[in-house]
């Protein structure tokens, strides 16, 4: 059974290259870069042994913690890479949950992946273990860890391979994935804020913390070597039993669980607000973009974003080699407005594949720009609000409330600016966004060039464009600031009245670009 | 009426390549007004994109698209706010349910708003969707999806309506559904442009066929000309030209063998 697995994953690898030329390059490349994460893996924890013994421990306690977790989120994340991943798959098979955990066990750790983690926590042993007793703890415990990795992983996505598979599910997925990238910030803001000088005091306080979870002791095992040791690796095994039975009946469940992914969600409430929109094409317009920056899970990164990044901004560039001046409370809002400008450098990009709804009633060129009206309402309603919230906010943790209507008027000017640039970009380099989870790759393939193109020519335009108002403001002449909100609205009349011209005379191709395979 | 009525659909050498393949090689389809017509042939014959085409969805190569006699390409205002599409693929915005669906498009046609609700809620109750009306499309199934885009399709009342595999896919009940609402819409003198490749389906629904293979039109006409005298099946497979053998090999296939 386990032969067969590994035989079935090898043979799911080599199919998936076949006939592919870009995909077998991609394949070679990804061996290549495990191979090296492999060897620079292995080699930095081997050079541990050149730190005192007391550091190496604590590095290796929190790598092996980082490892495990790794190893949970990321088949998480990115779903669907791996078809010998989907216990449903194999549900019409006559195999026990037994056969088949041993068969999917074997299965993942087949592969370049798994291979270059196990390479690399052998380094470990390089690096800790002292005298025969200990490389003989060291590799138990490096291939217990491994075990652990492996059979955690497989719990949690089979637990959740139900949820995994449906919309909604995916939906939630698509949001956490930004989460988990902004957490993946935090140490590195709270390093920047100056929370703790020493580093060494932060490493030792995080391995402290971490000592006492089954990959702490799995790292402190091979570093203590003894008595003590082996039984931090019982505690390891244990572990791993549990997580194993766990895993099991997980499998045993979902076996005989009917897939869910196919059964409707719930019905959402029909909106209040909508009556209170202006009838016709704008008003349509507008409502619909609400609803999809609120049910799509693009959309909602989309508004998530600017808010994190400006939060992020905000606190880094206080500090003291920060900035000076009201640039401090003017710089982060107005970055929030051009990332919502970037945003509508593709408006139809979201519509994709049902833009032909809009296509065939669309007769003229005012009919093109009203919807761009329409959908620069409807970031309006949304941005205006938010961008004075940001100002607001910034302005505050500065200590100078008077910056607050400078940077709130040159922020929504340049948001003017930013939606006149991407009504014409988006006829212009129009691109497809992929559906798949993983919300961060930027376009359909083939099409990288144009979603590249398109965002540079909307951030360089924007750019230039809002110079007049944002230059002025920047050197000092706060009072400038009052011209960059009818600028603003100068640019995205200008933009969207381009933007109908261009777009009715390409339509077909604006459909076409936007409903490519993805 | 005294005039000579134009044709509902009229193409003239219609032509489309992708590359090096020619997808479309000068069609010349022919729809009478008031006709329930079925646009039949092979996959990969060039339906879809005959049909993008000529509702103004896919830039033609060459060639003339006229609808009531106005040109779709030239004159666009005439025709766009006459005809009604649903396309391959089932693609609609996913994220509205399917009554705000109906609002959508009825409102970006410019149909007052309480005129709209008043044929959602009509549209809605005849395709049966009154109780998934506030449900997202994204979770319809295949059938909902065919009906939900039809009503979307018919909310403005068009003269023509152009379906791309309206019953692919779609169970018995809501095909049902679909062919009372299109012969209806028909029998008022309206137009149906239909492609599918399931004859008996076509055999019973349509009055004029057209038969598409490689690209052209091999064959179009009321349907008792192209039958002549045949099942439609046995006469698309002669005028497609294809006749498999399916008797060789599979010798092992059934219970009557060890």
């Amino acid at each position: 059974m386990v032969g067969l697995f590994v035989r079935l994953k090898l043979r799911l690898i080599s199919g998936n290259l076949r006939g592919d030329t870009v995909k077998q390059v991609g394949f070679v490349l990804t061996s290549l870069i495990a191979l090296a994460c492999a060897a620079g893996g292995f080699a930095l924890f081997a050079l541990l042994r050149l730190a005192s013994p007391d550091i190496a421990s604590n590095v290796a306690i929190v790598a092996f913690t980082v490892f495990t977790i790794g190893w949970i989120l990321v088949p998480l994340l990115a779903f669907g890479l791996d078809e010998t991943l989907d216990p449903s798959r194999l549900a019409l098979f006559p195999l026990t949950a037994r056969q088949m955990a041993a068969g999917l066990f074997a299965a993942s750790a087949t592969g370049p992946w798994p291979l270059a983690s196990l390479v690399a926590l052998a380094g470990a042993v390089a690096g800790l273990a002292s005298g025969a007793g200990g490389v003989l703890i060291g590799v138990l415990a490096v291939l217990l860890q491994f075990a652990l990795c492996l059979v955690a992983s497989r719990a949690v996505t089979t637990a959740l391979s139900a949820t995994l598979r449906s919309r909604r599910g995916r939906d939630a997925l698509a949001v956490g994935a930004v989460l988990v990238i902004v957490l993946f910030q935090l140490p590195g803001l709270l390093a920047n804020r100056g929370l703790s000088g020493d580093p060494a005091a932060l490493l030792d306080s995080l391995a402290s913390a971490l000592r006492w979870a089954p990959p702490g002791m799995a790292a402190h095992a091979i570093a203590d070597g003894g008595l003590a040791g082996l039984g931090e690796l019982a505690v390891v095994a244990a572990t791993v039993a549990v997580l194993t039975w766990l895993w099991i009946a997980a499998l045993r469940r979902s076996l005989v669980t009917p897939d869910s992914s196919n059964q409707s969600g719930g019905a959402v409430r029909r909106s209040r607000l909508g009556g209170l929109l202006p009838q016709g094409m704008v008003g349509a317009v507008v409502a619909k973009e609400l609803k999809y920056a609120r049910r799509e899970p693009r959309g909602r990164i989309a508004w998530l974003m600017p808010i994190v990044v400006t939060g992020v901004l905000t606190f880094s560039l206080r500090g003291p080699d920060g900035w000076e001046g009201p640039l401090l409370a003017i710089g982060p809002a107005c970055f929030a407005a051009v990332m919502i400008g970037v945003q509508a450098a593709n408006s139809f990009g979201i519509d994709g594949r049902s833009l032909w709804m809009n296509a065939v009633a669309f007769s003229t060129e005012r009919d093109v720009r009203t919807d761009f009206a329409g959908r620069q309402l409807a970031v309006a309603i949304i941005a205006v609000p938010l961008l004075l919230v940001l100002s607001v906010a910034a302005s505050l943790i500065m200590g100078r409330p008077a910056w607050i209507a400078p940077a709130v008027f040159t922020a929504w000017g340049v948001l003017g600016v930013g939606l006149g640039v991407g009504a014409v970009t988006s006829v212009l380099v129009p691109y497809t966004l992929p559906e798949r989870i993983n919300a961060f790759s930027g376009a359909a393939p083939g099409q990288g060039g144009e979603a590249f193109l398109g965002s540079m020519a909307a951030m360089l335009g924007a750019g230039l464009l809002a110079l007049p108002v944002m230059l002025p403001v920047f050197l000092g002449l706060t009072w400038a600031s009052v011209l960059a909100v009818p600028y603003g609205l100068l640019a995205a009349w200008g933009g969207r009245r381009l933007g109908g011209v261009i777009g009715h005379n390409r339509l077909p191709e604006i459909v076409a670009a936007v409903s490519r395979p993805t | 009426m005294v005039e000579a009525k134009p044709e509902a659909v009229k193409t003239q050498g219609l032509f489309k390549r992708f590359g090096a393949q020619i997808a479309v090689a000068g069609v010349d389809l022919l729809v009478p007004r008031g006709s329930f017509a079925g646009l039949v042939g092979p996959n990969g014959a060039g339906k879809t994109t005959t049909l993008s085409m000529v509702t103004g969805l896919q830039r033609p190569d060459g060639g003339l698209i006229e609808i009531n006699g106005h040109n779709v390409w030239r004159d666009p205002v005439k025709v766009k706010s006459r005809i009604g599409v649903l396309p391959e693929g089932l693609r609609l915005f996913e994220r509205l349910s399917g009554r705000e669906l109906l609002l959508y498009n009825g409102e970006l046609r410019g149909i007052p708003r309480d005129e709209v609700a008043r044929r959602a809620d009509e549209l809605l109750r005849v395709m049966d969707l009154v109780e998934s009306q506030d449900k997202l499309v994204v979770d319809y199934s295949t059938g909902m999806r065919k009906k939900i885009g039809l009503a979307a399709a018919l909310l403005h009342n068009p003269d023509v309506l152009f379906l791309d595999e309206p019953f692919e896919g779609v169970d018995p009940v809501s095909a049902n559904t679909l062919v009372d609402v299109l012969q209806r819409y028909t029998s008022s003198g309206s137009t149906v442009v239909f492609s599918s490749h399931v004859m008996d389906l076509v055999e019973r629904l349509c009055d004029w066929v057209s038969v598409m293979s490689r690209g052209s039109i091999v064959a179009q006409g009321p349907i008792d000309s192209i039958r002549n005298g045949r099942s439609l099946n046995e006469a698309f497979l002669d005028l497609v030209g294809v006749r498999g053998g399916g008797e060789e090999g599979l010798s092992w296939l059934g219970s009557s063998s060890a």
